[in-house]
Parts: C-alpha cells; sequence; structure tokens
C-alpha cells in the first residue's frame, strides 16, 4: 500500500533529474503546498488541489478537494479512477503527473515532470522577431503582392473584359451598352461635357478600337447633319497651315509615332475635361491659319487676320448694288466713311430725325403715338425681328402711313386709301374715283330755302355745274400725274421715272429693297448690344442728309467695333483709346463649322443675358463685362 | 541613421578610432550638403513655372506635351525611386554609396509629388488615373512619416534603454523580465488559490503579445501585471497584517515587473512607429506601380 513519486527536473543541458520518493500511504494529496506528497511549484495548482486514494483493487482514486478540477488524459474532470496497470496522465496547472506500475508491478508510480514555463517570458523565443511587428501584421511582400494584383485585376483586367464584351456595338449610332456601370469607366479621365453626357458609360462609342485613337467616323455616325467642313478642300487647308516647325514639328512627330494622326474631329473638339459644355475653340486655332495665309496660299481672296484688335481686316459690307427682276444684287465692299448704298427711296435720317423741324413739330403734336415726345425715335421705324439679332423691315404702313398718308377721299368717317406698292392699282382707283363721283352739289340748287329773288343765279350755278359734272372725269388724268409727280405723294419718298406701262399712266416707281444683314461672314446680334444706344455704333443717323448714306459702322472710326472690342487677349492698336475694352477673340463673330447662323457658343454660356463668353487660350473663361 | 546633427568644426585632428568621429556622422538628409534637396528644389521650381508660363492648347492636362513629358519623368522616376528597395541589400562606398542614393531617393520622391501632381493638371475624379495619383502621395506620405521617424525616434529609443544603471538591450530585457517572473514565481508559492491565480495571470500573459493598436499606442489596458498589483493591493488591505508581510512583498516585485514591462511596451511602440511605416511605404509602392501600368494601358489602349 504504497506511492513512488518521481520529481523529474531538466538541467540546463537538457539531461533529466529524477527524485524518487515512497510514500507508504494509502492516500497522498497533491498541490502546491509544501506539505503535499505530490508538490507542485505552480500557481495554477492548489495548495491541496486533490487527493489520490489508493482502492482495493489496486486502482487509484483522484478527487479534487475543491471545485477546480484538474485533467485526466486531456479532459477536464473532479474525480477519476485510474488502472496504474493501464496508465493515465493527470494534468495539474502546468505539470503533468503520469500514473503506472513500478518494474515489480505492485506499487503505483506517480511521475512528476514540469512542461510548461514558470511564465511566459521564460519560453523560448526569437529575439529578432518578437520586437518586430511579426506577426501583428500581414507580411510586407504578401501585402504588396496582394495590392498589385487586386490593383491590376480591379482597374486593367475587367476593364479590359468589359471592352471586349461590348466590342461588337462600336460604331453602330444606336448600339448602346447596357446602362449600370462598366469597369472600363474607370478609366475615363474626366466626364464628359453635357452633348455627351449619355455616353459616359459608353466608352466604346467613341472608343472603337483597342490602341487606335478616335477617328472621325466615331464622331460622324451621329453627327450626320451639322458637321459642316470648314472648306471642302482638305489640301488647301492643310497648305495654309503650313508645315509644322520647331515644337510644334518635334510634337507632331511623336504624336505620328504614337499613332496619333492630325487634323481629326478631337484634335479641337476635345473631350473629358469636365462635365460642362465643351469649351469654345481657341482663336489660336484660327490664328495658325488665317495669320500670314496670303504667304502660304497666294489665290486666296481671304485677307490675313490674328486678332481682333491688332490684326483684322477692314469689313466687307454686303450693299445693294442694283436690282433685277425685283430682287437686289448685293456687293461686298470694303468699309470706308461716306460709302453709299441705293435702296431705292429718298428717305433721310438727318430729315426724319431732327429735333427741331417740322417732323418733330408733329410728332410733339401726338403724344402717345411715338416712342419719344421731342422727335422720332429708331424704334418708331425699326422692329428687331423675334431673335433679336437683326431687324424686320420697314413697312409703310406700319412706320411711314401716320405721317404719310395716301387717303383721297372721305365717306362717312372713312378714309379712302391709295394702295402702297401697286401704282397700277393707284391709277385704276383714281380713274373709278373720278368716273363713279361728281362734284359736290351746290346749296343753291337744292331746296328752296333762302335763295336769292329770280332764277339768275341759280341758273348761273346749274351752268357751272353741268360743266363741271361734263369734265369731271377728266380730272383723274390730273389727279394721277398729280400724286405721281414732284409735291406728291408718291414722289414724296419714292424716285419716279416716265419708264412705265399704260396701266401705270406711264409712271414707274424705282424698286425699293431694304438691307436686312450687311455682314454675311461675321455675326452681329443686335440683342447684345441692346444696352448701347443706336447712334453709338450708327453714328451718322442723326444728320445723314442723304437716303444713299451708309450707316453702317465699320471696324474702325467713330462707332467702328475697335470703340470697344478689343482682341482676343485685351491687345489693341496704339492709336484707338478704348474706354471698357471687350475682350473678342475669332469665335465671337466667327464660326468654324460656318452656316447662316450665329457662331457656336458653348453652351454654359447660351443664356447669359450679358452676351457671349469669350475663352482664350490658357485662361478662364468669363462673361464679357458690359456697360 | 538620420542624424541631423551639423557636422561638428573642430581643429582636431581626426582619429579614425575616437568617439568624436560619431558626431561627425552625416545623415542621408545633409548628404553632399544637401545636393540632392537643392536639386530637387530647383526642378520642382522650374517645372512650376512651367506649367503656369508654358501656353499649352485647352486646358491644362495629362494630354498635352507637357502633361506626357510630365507623365513619362513621373513613371521613371517611380521606377528609379522603387529600386532603392535593390539598391539598399547592396551596399557600396563612394559617390553612389547607398547613403547618396537614399538621399537622392528621399528628395526625388519628394519631387515626385509635384510631378505627378502637375501631370494630372488638377484634374481630379473617381477613376484609375486619380487613384494612381493618390497612391503616389500615400507612399510619399508615408515615406515622409518614416524620415521623420528615423530622424527622432532613435533618440528616443536610447533614452528609453538608458537608465542609473545604464543601457539595456533587448536581450537583456527579455532576461531581466524572466528573472523577475522566477522571483515571483518563487515567492507566489505560499500564496492562497486567489492570490496565487492573480499572480499567475501576471505570469502567464505574454509580454509581446497584445493587438497591433496595443504596440502602436503602448497601452495595454488588460495588462495583467497591472491587475494584479491593484488586485493584491485591495486584499493586502482587507486582510489582517501579519509580521511575513508576503502580499507587500509580492506586490513590490509586481510594481518591478510593471516598470520594466513599461519600458519594454514603450521600446516596441518606438520600434513599430519606425517599422510600421514600411508596412505601408512598401505594399503600396506596388499597388502604385500596378496602377501606374493600369494608368498607361488604358491611356493608350483608349487613345
Amino acid at each position: 500500500m504504497s506511492f513512488v513519486v518521481r520529481q523529474i527536473a531538466l538541467k540546463a543541458s537538457g539531461e533529466e533529474i529524477v527524485r524518487s520518493a515512497d510514500y507508504a500511504m494509502a492516500e497522498i494529496t497533491v498541490g502546491r503546498n509544501a506539505a503535499c506528497a505530490v508538490h507542485l511549484p505552480d500557481l495554477a495548482v492548489n495548495p491541496v488541489h486533490a487527493r489520490i486514494a489508493l482502492s482495493a483493487g489496486g486502482a487509484l482514486s483522484v478527487t479534487a478537494t475543491t471545485d477546480q478540477p484538474f485533467g485526466l488524459n486531456g479532459r477536464s474532470t473532479r474525480q477519476a479512477e485510474i488502472d496504474p496497470a493501464i496508465g493515465g496522465e493527470l494534468a495539474f496547472g502546468g505539470h503533468r503527473i503520469a500514473v503506472s506500475l513500478d518494474e515489480d508491478g505492485t506499487r503505483a508510480v506517480l511521475t512528476v515532470r514540469r512542461v510548461e514555463a514558470v511564465s511566459d517570458s521564460a519560453e523560448e523565443r526569437d529575439v529578432g522577431a518578437a520586437y518586430s511587428l511579426k506577426g501583428l501584421l500581414p507580411g510586407k511582400r504578401i501585402s504588396a503582392w496582394g495590392f498589385a494584383l487586386f490593383v491590376l485585376f480591379a482597374f486593367l483586367a475587367v476593364p479590359l473584359y468589359s471592352f471586349a464584351t461590348y466590342q461588337p456595338l462600336a460604331m453602330d449610332k444606336d448600339a448602346r451598352r447596357p446602362d449600370g456601370f462598366h469597369a472600363d469607366s474607370t478609366w475615363s479621365s474626366g466626364p464628359l461635357s453635357i452633348s455627351h453626357k449619355a455616353l459616359n458609360e459608353d466608352c466604346q462609342a467613341c472608343h472603337t478600337q483597342a490602341f487606335v485613337a478616335v477617328t472621325d467616323n466615331a464622331c460622324l455616325t451621329c453627327h450626320t447633319k451639322d458637321a459642316h467642313d470648314h472648306i471642302s478642300d482638305k489640301a488647301r487647308l492643310l497648305q495654309s497651315r503650313g508645315a509644322p516647325e520647331g515644337m510644334a514639328a518635334v510634337q507632331r512627330a511623336v504624336a505620328s509615332a504614337f499613332n496619333r494622326p492630325a487634323g481629326r474631329c478631337v484634335d479641337c473638339h476635345t473631350e473629358h475635361e469636365g462635365a460642362g459644355a465643351m469649351p469654345a475653340t481657341q482663336q489660336q486655332f484660327c490664328a495658325d491659319c488665317h495669320d500670314g495665309m496670303k504667304g502660304r496660299l497666294p489665290d486666296t481672296k481671304i485677307a490675313d487676320a490674328a486678332d481682333f484688335g491688332t490684326a483684322h481686316p477692314q469689313f466687307r459690307p454686303a450693299l445693294i448694288r442694283g436690282m433685277e427682276r425685283g430682287k437686289p444684287l448685293f456687293q461686298r465692299v470694303a468699309w470706308r466713311a461716306g460709302l453709299q448704298e441705293n435702296n431705292g427711296l429718298k428717305f433721310t435720317h438727318g430729315q426724319h430725325m431732327s429735333k427741331t423741324n417740322g417732323i418733330a413739330q408733329m410728332v410733339r403734336r401726338m403724344p402717345g403715338q411715338f416712342a419719344a415726345k421731342e422727335a422720332l425715335n429708331c424704334a418708331d421705324c425699326h422692329q428687331a425681328d423675334s431673335a433679336g439679332a437683326r431687324f424686320q423691315p420697314v413697312d409703310m404702313e406700319q412706320s411711314c402711313q401716320a405721317c404719310h398718308s395716301l387717303s383721297f377721299d372721305q365717306i362717312g368717317g372713312t378714309f379712302r386709301t391709295l394702295r402702297h406698292g401697286e401704282p397700277e392699282q393707284v391709277v385704276a382707283d383714281l380713274r373709278a374715283f373720278y368716273r363713279s363721283t361728281a362734284p359736290a352739289r351746290p346749296a343753291n340748287l337744292s331746296g328752296m330755302a333762302r335763295r336769292v329773288p329770280g332764277d339768275a343765279a341759280q341758273q348761273s350755278t346749274a351752268a357751272d355745274y353741268a360743266r363741271a359734272v361734263r369734265f369731271y372725269p377728266g380730272g383723274a388724268d390730273q389727279a394721277i400725274a398729280q400724286v405721281f409727280s414732284k409735291g406728291g405723294m408718291c414722289n414724296d419718298c419714292h424716285v419716279v421715272t416716265r419708264g412705265g406701262t399704260a396701266q401705270t399712266a406711264g409712271f414707274a416707281i424705282a424698286p425699293v429693297a431694304q438691307n436686312d444683314r450687311y455682314f454675311r461672314k461675321g455675326w452681329f446680334d443686335h440683342k447684345a448690344h441692346v444696352q448701347s444706344d443706336c447712334v453709338e455704333c450708327h453714328t451718322g443717323a442723326t444728320t445723314s442728309a442723304r437716303a444713299t448714306d451708309l450707316l453702317i459702322p465699320g471696324i474702325e472710326g467713330k462707332g467702328g467695333c475697335r470703340t470697344c472690342h478689343v482682341g482676343g487677349d485685351g491687345a489693341k492698336l496704339a492709336s484707338i483709346s478704348v474706354k471698357d475694352p471687350v475682350d473678342s477673340s475669332c469665335a465671337m463673330c466667327h464660326s468654324y463649322h460656318m452656316d447662316a447662323g450665329a457662331p457656336w457658343v458653348p453652351k454654359n454660356d447660351r443664356n447669359k443675358s450679358d452676351g457671349q463668353s469669350v475663352a482664350m487660350a490658357n485662361r478662364p473663361h468669363f462673361p464679357v463685362k458690359r456697360h | 541613421m538620420a542624424s541631423v546633427a551639423p557636422p561638428e568644426k573642430t581643429g582636431r585632428k581626426r582619429t579614425g578610432t575616437s568617439r568624436q568621429r560619431q558626431s561627425m556622422h552625416e545623415g542621408f538628409l545633409t548628404h553632399r550638403n544637401m545636393f540632392w534637396a537643392k536639386l530637387s528644389a530647383a526642378l520642382a521650381l522650374a517645372l512650376t513655372l512651367l506649367y503656369i508660363f508654358v501656353p499649352l492648347p485647352g486646358t491644362h492636362f495629362g494630354a498635352s506635351w507637357l502633361g506626357y513629358t510630365l507623365g513619362t519623368v513621373g513613371a521613371l522616376l517611380i521606377l528609379w525611386l522603387t529600386m532603392l528597395g535593390m539598391r539598399k541589400r547592396a551596399i557600396t562606398p563612394g559617390r553612389w554609396s547607398l547613403k547618396a542614393w537614399t538621399s537622392a531617393h528621399v528628395y526625388l520622391g519628394l519631387l515626385v509629388t509635384v510631378v505627378g501632381t502637375l501631370h494630372s493638371g488638377f484634374e481630379f475624379a473617381w477613376n484609375v488615373h486619380t487613384l494612381a495619383w493618390a497612391l503616389m502621395l500615400l507612399v510619399v506620405g508615408s515615406g515622409i512619416f518614416g524620415i521623420y521617424a528615423y530622424a527622432t525616434l532613435p533618440r528616443a529609443l536610447s533614452a528609453n534603454r538608458y537608465d542609473e544603471e545604464g543601457a539595456i538591450t533587448e536581450k537583456q530585457m527579455i532576461e531581466a523580465l524572466r528573472s523577475l517572473d522566477r522571483q515571483i514565481h518563487d515567492a507566489a508559492q505560499p500564496l492562497d488559490v486567489q492570490a496565487a491565480t492573480l499572480v499567475g495571470q501576471s505570469l502567464e500573459q505574454d509580454p509581446f503579445g497584445g493587438t497591433l493598436w496595443n504596440r502602436v499606442t503602448g497601452a495595454y489596458p488588460d495588462c495583467a501585471t497591472h491587475t494584479a498589483i491593484a488586485e493584491l493591493r485591495s486584499l493586502r488591505a482587507s486582510r489582517q497584517r501579519s509580521k511575513d508581510d508576503l502580499l507587500g512583498r509580492i506586490e513590490a516585485q509586481l510594481a518591478r515587473k510593471e516598470a520594466l514591462l513599461e519600458r519594454l511596451r514603450q521600446h516596441l511602440k518606438l520600434k513599430s512607429w519606425l517599422q510600421a511605416w514600411l508596412y505601408i511605404h512598401v505594399p503600396v509602392t506596388f499597388a502604385l506601380i500596378a496602377a501606374l501600368s493600369a494608368h498607361i494601358v488604358s491611356v493608350f489602349f483608349y487613345w
């Protein structure tokens, strides 16, 4: 009835030292207390942790003394039976007790061994690694690979997959990739302009082929109608541009080397530059060709131009130079002071706008009828067209007839008027008037009241009246001649000649034409100038004494455009003084894809009340200040 | 490494072996009279002026000749900067010594932010191009932090290691800890279950354990030693004083351990700051090179 307790300690060399002790007792204790037979110097063990009793059959009964359990063969328990013949392993804290029989097979042997270090710090560790971040962070190598592969996958492989998936849709006007996210949009360098907004997720609408720069065909797939050529002869276009030199030549060479041909739509219509409108074309772009173009293209009829302020040819307004079959013939003439244009009328602006003559007096007599009280005003005759850019033709009935009345008869309160614009009707109406009417009947021929006694007076009157009635229709010729001749209604305004037909009694009215657009190659918008007084530009209007005076201003001189408009970068000629300069690049008046309308203006600037914006190279866009 | 002490001008003749030589050390920041710093600053200024004053068609953007030039220069610069990782494993003296190389790496690395940002034309969006730019800033930013760490922390590190008994090495720190643990373990044997458990927890806790957060902040709110001291103190207060103040002794030993742990943790914190930036700097560099490749391919792909 005894136990053998073998305590095993390790030498520094790793050699084992076994201390053996016999306990001739039926029950021994296990614990941290030094009084225990199985003494375990282990803070995880209770002072008296368990009792081991030897039962009659030779089996060991292990019982925990407190609630704290112990381990048996790897499992936690508070009560265990162990047959030493079979063996078993008890665990108390960091110690293990192997149960076995001794060599004789008679005594239970408890072999005690410390398996865990006294403390965590006592355990073996790699000093270098312990002081590093190893184990706390993923290694640099693995995260480098991880990050790099993730980026390549998400931003290269997946976009390429997107491209390949929808490649067959390219160059088809109506084909669109389905809505939603497409990975190649992560390649977009910036949002598209407003008009191309719908294409933001549809890269392949323009980028149709891999590694091929955007082609004109991609643009023309949709822009079938609005992409006019600047000039149809591309060779002339290139010739006027001249061969690139210096830096430009280097750029050209590099671009060619990288498969980026010049002269494509996208050279000017750059995209991915923000969600606003496409930026306006820069002045430099026009000047590249038009500056000194005569030198490169000697047969051109177009004068050189580079900057409005300093290098722009004189305007060439289209003037009426005669009439052919009722239609005016126009000729573009370089503007100069005193230029004349015959529109067929005798109207003079000076006379009509005078503040002192009879016309002004007439205006004063009819308050409320005219725009101003003192004299006629421009707006009394000139009405802007619906767009406000130009003016409607002056209409005789609307604008002249208030004074230049064509009435010739009054019936009741109604005035009968001659027909304007139809001389043959005038002649016919006058003849009809004289044929169907008679002179007013003298009062003393009717009734009996208050008459001179006797018939003499009455007979005389009756004879006079009868003669008047007899010759009355013949008065038509006189009236017609009077209307068409000097002092007559027609002759007041129109040039009348004697080359007419019988229908017009031999009179002819010189044809009249009103010029509705003088500047055909540039764009002028009256609406943008609405805050200026008309005579600021049309300076001759109040004094012009000749009907043929051209009142359109030129580029320079009094009222000329350069009075306010300076070049795109603010440049102006030294000889001109400008009080409130307005920077004016080419695009303010001219359009590359020319048509009869206004030049193209970025959408952002279209609805600005104060006019166009001017885009300048390397400077922000800003609205032009007006005064 | 990054000592910023200016070279001392002493009349004495230098004897290669004296300690004086240590103070003559010239760090990579001041190498060659800050040649690379001056070069980079001059280049940055020149490129900025070029960006402002060179007339370019359209907006300033990657797609102008200046843009492509800046982009090419930037990409090559980034690749060269990455080469430091290879270069530093081969130490050679001379003009292209590792120190010279590091100096150039630092200052050209700062320059690359200017090059990259001018290349962007300040057009940023949610795309691979801005991603590459952002990663570049992250790499350079972590690098700047690394320089700050190398310039300041080694001093704090040595200050922490020194006390009245002299310096203590990392190995010695562990040894001292082990010794204290053994002493505590032995002294704590007579303790009752409750107190023994407290002490045991202190011994069982891994002094190098804790999360990354614990490591970089140096704050260990779950420190078992600290808890044990507090608990033992309250136990001791509630118990009758005996002649043999075992709890008092153990508490004192635990307090010594806590002081040592404090120093160890400060050391670990400083070392983690010295190392942590590289865990961003290096992997993000490779992410940057990947993003850069995607950026370049995408530009030519959708030309």
